[in-house]
Parts: C-alpha cells; sequence; structure tokens
C-alpha cells in the first residue's frame, strides 16, 4: 500500500510546475506539493490507499496538500491511540475529523503540531509531511512547527491579561518587531471580533462571552501568522449563535489558511469542511481511518457501512 | 413471577422511621466530635490569651520604665478631658476618618467623569488635611507623655512646648515622632483613598483595623518597643529582639524563597515523572516532618561551625531557610498546579518554549500563591525557638546587628529566657513580648489571607 502512495508521489512531481500559479506562493517548498488530480489521465481520479482498511474517494478539483500523513500511530505509554492513518490535508481547505468520542481525533490533530509531545509518555511514529520536512522527526523544532502551525482549543482559553495581549503574546514572543497595534487589530479583525472589542482592548480576555472568548483565541492563534489552524471542537462549548459565527469565521479563514476541524456535531462537519476524514475505534480503542474524502462524497454517498451508520446516527 | 418492589414500607416513610433515626444519630455524633475538639481548643486559646493579655498589657501600656511609673494612657485621658482636647477630639477625629471615605465620592459627585491624573490630585488634596489633623492629635497625644516624662525626669521641656521636648529627646524619640507621626496617618488615608477609589462599595474592614491598630500603638509604651534587655525588668524592652526577629526574616526569605520556588518550578514544570522526581518529591515531604531541633544542629554543625558563620545572623538565618524550604516547595507546587493545563497549551500554541511559558504565564499567575506560602514559612520561622537555642543565639543584646555575621537574639529566644526567670517582673515582660510577637504573626497570616483573596483568579 505504501507502495501505491509513492507511485502517486512521482506521478505527480512533474506536473507540480503546471499549477504553478497556485504553488509559487509557498515559500520554497523543499518537495513539491503533490496534486490531487494528477494521477486523473490514468482514468477518471485516483484512489488514495488510506490505511490498510480505509476507503478511498475521488478528489476532482485542483488542490495542493498541506500536510500528507503517511502510517501515523501514536501512542500513550504502551496504549496505542491511532494505527496508521494516512491521509492528505488539502491546503486552504477546511478538512473535519469526525468520529465517536475516543477514536483519535484529538490525537491525531495534537499530532499535526507535535502537542503530543508535552504529554509524558506519548510517543508518535510514521511521518507527517509539512513542506517537504517530516514533522514527526525528533530534529524537527517543536516550538517552530507550534508556531507554524497554530491551535484552537475546545474551551476558550484566553490569558487572565488583557484582550491586546492575548492577541499581542504571541507575536512578541516570536521576535516580532513591527507595528504591534496593527498587528492586534489586524488578527482581531480577520477573527471578526474588531468591531466588538476596539474601544476596550485593554479589559480583561476573561471578561468576554464565551464566543467572543473563542474569536479570541481565534485571533490569537491568526496573530503568528501560521500556515495552518488546527481546531479542536472550537464550538462545542459555545450557544448555537456563537457557534454560527465561528463557522462563518472558519470558511472565511479558510480562504488564507487551511484549517483542521475536530467536531462531534455532524451538521457543522457538513455545513463548514470541504473534505472529511471518518474515524473509528475498535474493541481495543485504537483509532483508525475509516474513509477520507471530500465532505459532500463522504455524506451523501458513503462507501463504508460504518460511515453511512455514523452519519445517519445509528451509533456513535 | 414476584415483584420486587424497592420503595420502602409506608410505615417507613415517617421522620421517626429507625433508618432515618440511625443517620441522624451519625451526623449528631460528627457534630459532638467537633464540638468537643474546638470548645476543648478554643477554650484553651482562649484562657491562654486572656493570661498573657492580662500580665502583658501592664507593661504594655504603662511606663514601666525608671521615670516615675506615669500612665501613658492615663496621661493622654488626661490631656483629652481638658475642654481643648475634648474639642480636638469631638472634630478632628471623625473628619480625620471620615474624609478619605467620602472624598473620593464628594470629587465624583461634584465633577463627574474627571480624568485620572485630576481625580488624583484632587484626592491628595482632600486627604492631606486628613492627614495632618491626625498628625496634629498624635503630635498633642507624644506632647502630654513627654511633658510627663520631662517632668519626671526634670528636663526644662516641662513648659509643655512639643519642640522643647523635642530638643531635649533621643535621636531615635525624633524619628519616632516623625515615622508615626506623619507616615502612618499619610500611608493609612492613602490606603483609605485608593480603597475607596477602587471598590465600587468601599470596605471600611481594613482602615478601620488599621486606624485601630494605630490608635492602639498610641497609647502603647514607646520604651518597650524601643529599649534593650535589661537586668531591671521595668527598664527591659524589645528592641534588639524585634530587630533581630525581622534582620533574620529577610534573610531566611531572601535565601528560601528563591531556592524553593526555583525546586518546586523543576519539579512541576522540567522533571520527568520518573523514580528520581518521586524519591524528591517523597524527601520533601519527610523533611516538612522533621523536628526543628534537629535542624538546629545541623545548622550548628555545617553553618556554625564548618563555614565558620559563628552564632550570627546569618548562620540562624541558614538554618531558617532549610527548615522552612520544604514548606515554601510544597506552597509553591501547590501554586504552579493551580494553574490550569490549558494555559500552559495555549502558550505552547502560539510558538511559546517552556520557559516563556513559565516566564509569562505560570509564574505570574502563581505568584500570588507563591508569595502566600512565602509569608506562611515566615510566620513559621520567626516562631521557631529550638533550633536558634541549638546554634546558639544569645538571649542578651544590649546592641543592634550591623551586619549579617553580628550576635542576634529573636523574639522567641526573649521569651523564652524571660520565662525561665525566677522574678515575677520578667513573667509580666515575657506576656508583652508574647503579645509583640502574636500581633507580628496574626498581621503575616492576615497578609497571606488577604494576598490569596486578591491575586485569585477565576478561570
Amino acid at each position: 500500500m505504501a507502495r501505491n502512495f509513492f507511485t502517486l508521489m512521482r506521478s505527480s512531481a512533474p506536473s507540480a510546475s503546471a499549477h504553478g500559479a497556485a504553488t509559487a506562493e509557498r515559500p520554497a517548498p523543499p518537495a513539491p506539493p503533490n496534486n490531487m488530480t494528477d494521477g486523473a489521465d490514468a482514468g477518471g481520479g485516483v484512489h488514495f490507499d488510506l490505511t490498510l482498511e480505509a476507503v478511498r474517494h475521488e478528489i476532482n478539483e485542483e488542490v495542493d496538500i498541506a500536510l500528507q500523513l503517511r502510517d501515523v500511530s501514536a501512542f500513550y505509554g504502551s496504549f496505542q491511540a491511532i494505527d496508521r492513518m494516512t491521509m492528505p490535508i488539502p491546503q486552504n481547505r477546511v478538512t473535519a475529523l469526525i468520529g465517536p468520542s475516543g477514536c483519535g481525533k484529538s490525537t491525531l490533530l495534537r499530532c499535526f503540531n507535535r502537542m503530543n509531545d508535552l504529554i509524558p509518555g506519548a510517543r508518535m511514529e510514521g511521518e507527517i509531511t509539512f513542506e517537504g520536512r517530516n514533522l514527526l522527526d525528533p530534529n524537527i523544532d517543536a516550538v517552530e512547527v507550534r508556531r507554524r502551525i497554530g491551535m484552537v482549543f475546545q474551551k476558550p482559553n484566553p490569558f487572565p491579561k488583557s484582550i491586546y495581549e492575548n492577541v499581542a503574546f504571541g507575536a512578541r514572543i516570536n521576535g516580532y518587531s513591527g507595528d504591534m497595534d496593527r498587528l492586534v487589530e489586524d488578527a482581531l479583525r480577520r477573527a471578526a471580533l474588531w468591531d466588538e472589542v476596539k474601544d476596550e482592548l485593554d479589559k480583561s480576555g476573561l471578561a468576554l462571552s464565551g464566543g467572543q472568548q473563542q474569536r479570541l483565541c481565534i485571533a490569537r492563534a491568526i496573530a503568528v501568522q501560521p500556515e495552518i489552524i488546527l481546531m479542536d471542537e472550537p464550538a462545542s462549548a459555545l450557544d448555537p449563535v456563537a457557534t454560527l459565527k465561528i463557522e462563518d469565521l472558519m470558511r472565511e479563514l479558510a480562504e488564507e489558511y487551511t484549517i483542521v476541524v475536530v467536531t462531534h456535531n455532524m451538521q457543522q462537519a457538513g455545513r463548514v469542511s470541504d473534505y472529511t476524514a471518518f474515524l473509528l475505534a475498535g474493541e481495543e480503542r485504537v483509532g483508525r481511518l475509516v474513509e477520507f474524502g471530500p465532505t459532500q462524497d463522504i455524506f451523501t454517498n458513503p462507501l463504508d457501512q460504518r460511515t453511512e451508520d455514523y452519519i445517519t446516527g445509528r451509533y456513535g | 413471577m414476584t415483584r420486587v418492589s424497592v420503595a420502602a414500607p409506608s410505615a417507613q416513610l415517617t421522620a421517626f422511621s429507625p433508618r432515618v433515626r440511625i443517620r441522624r444519630g451519625v451526623s449528631i455524633a460528627f457534630m459532638v466530635a467537633a464540638l468537643l475538639a474546638i470548645a476543648v481548643s478554643m477554650i484553651m486559646l482562649g484562657a491562654l490569651i486572656v493570661e498573657i493579655a492580662v500580665d502583658g498589657a501592664a507593661r504594655l501600656f504603662t511606663d514601666g520604665s525608671a521615670v516615675g511609673r506615669e500612665a501613658r494612657g492615663g496621661a493622654i485621658i488626661a490631656d483629652l478631658s481638658t475642654p481643648d482636647g475634648m474639642r480636638w477630639m469631638t472634630w478632628a477625629l471623625p473628619v480625620a476618618i471620615l474624609l478619605p471615605f467620602i472624598g473620593p465620592r464628594l470629587v465624583n459627585a461634584l465633577a463627574p467623569g474627571l480624568p485620572r491624573i485630576a481625580e488624583r490630585v484632587m484626592g491628595v488634596i482632600v486627604v492631606a488635611p486628613a492627614a495632618i489633623f491626625v498628625h496634629i492629635l498624635y503630635v498633642r497625644f507624644e506632647s502630654a507623655y513627654y511633658v510627663e516624662y520631662a517632668k519626671a525626669v526634670g528636663l526644662d521641656g516641662a513648659s509643655g512646648n512639643i519642640f522643647q521636648v523635642l530638643a531635649e529627646a533621643s535621636g531615635f524619640q525624633i524619628v519616632r515622632l516623625l515615622v508615626v507621626g506623619i507616615l502612618v496617618p499619610l500611608a493609612v488615608f492613602a490606603a483609605g483613598w485608593f480603597w475607596a477609589q477602587r471598590m465600587r462599595r468601599p470596605s471600611l474592614i481594613i482602615p478601620t483595623i488599621v486606624i485601630a491598630g494605630w490608635v492602639v500603638y498610641l497609647f502603647m509604651d514607646p520604651w518597650f518597643l524601643s529599649s534593650f534587655p535589661s537586668r531591671q525588668p521595668p527598664e527591659a524592652g524589645i528592641f534588639s529582639a524585634v530587630t533581630g526577629t525581622l534582620y533574620m526574616m529577610v534573610i531566611t526569605a531572601a535565601v528560601a524563597f528563591p531556592l524553593g520556588v526555583g525546586a518546586a518550578i523543576y519539579l512541576e514544570e522540567y522533571a520527568r515523572r520518573n523514580w528520581f522526581s518521586r524519591m524528591i518529591q517523597v524527601n520533601i515531604s519527610n523533611l516538612a516532618g522533621v523536628p526543628s531541633i534537629i535542624y538546629g544542629l545541623l545548622g550548628l554543625q555545617v553553618f556554625v561551625r564548618v563555614l565558620e558563620f559563628e552564632r550570627s545572623v546569618l548562620a540562624g538565618a541558614c538554618t531558617m531557610a532549610l527548615l522552612v524550604m520544604p514548606i515554601i516547595i510544597v506552597s509553591a507546587q501547590e501554586a504552579l498546579r493551580t494553574v490550569p493545563p490549558s494555559m500552559r497549551e495555549a502558550a505552547y500554541a502560539v510558538g511559546a518554549t517552556r520557559w516563556q511559558v513559565i516566564r509569562f504565564h505560570v509564574l505570574p499567575y502563581a505568584f500570588g500563591g507563591m508569595l502566600t506560602g512565602n509569608i506562611l514559612a515566615m510566620s513559621r520561622a520567626i516562631g521557631e525557638t529550638a533550633p536558634l537555642i541549638a546554634i546558639g543565639a544569645l538571649t542578651f543584646i544590649a546592641f543592634l546587628a550591623d551586619s549579617p555575621t553580628d550576635d542576634f537574639t529573636v523574639l522567641p529566644i526573649q521569651i523564652f529566657n524571660w520565662v525561665a526567670r525566677p522574678q515575677a517582673g520578667f513573667h509580666e515582660i515575657a506576656a508583652s513580648a508574647i503579645i509583640v510577637l502574636m500581633v507580628i504573626l496574626l498581621l503575616m497570616n492576615a497578609a497571606a489571607i488577604i494576598m490569596r483573596q486578591r491575586t485569585r483568579t477565576d478561570w
């Protein structure tokens, strides 16, 4: 199966220059980005091999790949949380990770920015290719990875400091020397929070409402100018109105950033995401990828019975 | 097929059923145990405090010196009972106390929306007269007392002019007059002003406590706090013991706080959870339980003999630092643990290094808790006697320590020494010293509680 993947890589390489407009903006990619449609000339679209059992969907748009996972496994001590997941994260798209509790969605998300390093006993195997480098390589600086790949958490967690300081913190510690006021304003504007807080930037971040706090966290993540934003159930602690705002925001941000979102909410995945990965844990509680593809396909035409059962609410 | 009913028979629904009675019996048994424990300790503590207060007040509030045994409080009351004194008392004191609290409101009501700096200036203008009133009051008290004093020792200042008395007073007395007479009222009213501005509903509790404490101090005999030990109980004071206590406390904190906080940061933030860090953790808990005299013997060997600090403040402070280190470490660890993991994650997620996370987030949020623990540890340190006796701290010190390598004494040792003497006079002044020590400890604990409340963050 791994060989299949490499075949795809090779076949995609020569045609990458044909999409120069799309790829030129990326800062010096050491390896040409994969293009999912490149294999299409072989006959009606590529069939991705995801994991041993995973189901493949045709991807019929031209899109670069921000992260390429290959056989990613994660362990907490002796417990294996996810098992050999292989899938792409398309660039400037929203990718949703769905699945029942304990199937390894959050674990997988935390592999992307090496957040799992902070948990004692956590260990990751496999490859996550980001700009030609394997993120899971121990020689990769996890701090730099986290700057380039931002994260928004399930529970809004602004710092107990002013709104301004919340946004400015990331840029400041990363040695940003430009106009901090403009950076803060820009980040808050992009997070659709500026109009609500522009007169009270001195106020504590904790004084905001839950939805505002979460948008502040998004602004904080944007302010360090990452390439990818990971969101771990960003709306699960919010009311429906705030949830809607966050979802709109995700759609807007997808124009500039690659977004990976973990969600329990099937409607949310359907509304905001372009691609969906369905994860499931078996009896031994090891998470595996079941199905990956464009969200529309996954929701309207699931190929795996378990995906269909989950989406239609029959279990999970 | 038989049905099993889980519902109690209707007879047991009454509040007097055996099951209910058993439940009530259990709760009453615990209540009795708690009441017994509390009552015994409270009665013992109360009796102790009453006895100490009765003994100690004699020396604290009367002039026990050879100077005619004039009652300080008596002199003040005598002054206040004159028409002049009554006049001062009836309007100066209420004005002085109320002004800082009415002032801010008045300013806000008359000129709402003033810029902050103007508010500050107005604040000073309102507060200053209040402080001056209290100062005048204080000088009246002092002069009444100094006049008595001057009469007794036959000074020329007997004419009653405060400046004449001042001219003949010692340098320390002048300093005391300046500090207590000007700085304390100013500080009190600045605090009152600040408090009134900060709080939507100004709380009178803290300013009231401060003012009450200040008034009590007015009536106190200054000689007890400002005299060195003496062979004559009426002339003995605790000046060297109080300064020695403060001196030792400062050095202890300077040694123990950075080390203890550093250790806590290592254990909580850096150390991997392995047998080594577990061993350290267990040992810290064990050290907290080691009898203090053992620390004294350790200090005697290490600091006094090997490092040749002699019987100095430094040796005592280092010993005390070892003694309170486990307390500081454990409380700092507690404080670090109260910072939720989500804060650390949030900081890591924007690309902060471990040290940046600690420096900019964990430490600032935990610092209040750490300081609280440090204050409590210091209050333990200044109450300890045994280790200092072991390292040989002196009990009769008729001078102030100039450097950390000088001999010293502290309050508990002074008390211990006086209690051990046969004369009843020493027992009385020992009680007075206990009151002073107790007030210091209560103030420190109150500071710790206030600090804990104020630095609490609701995540």
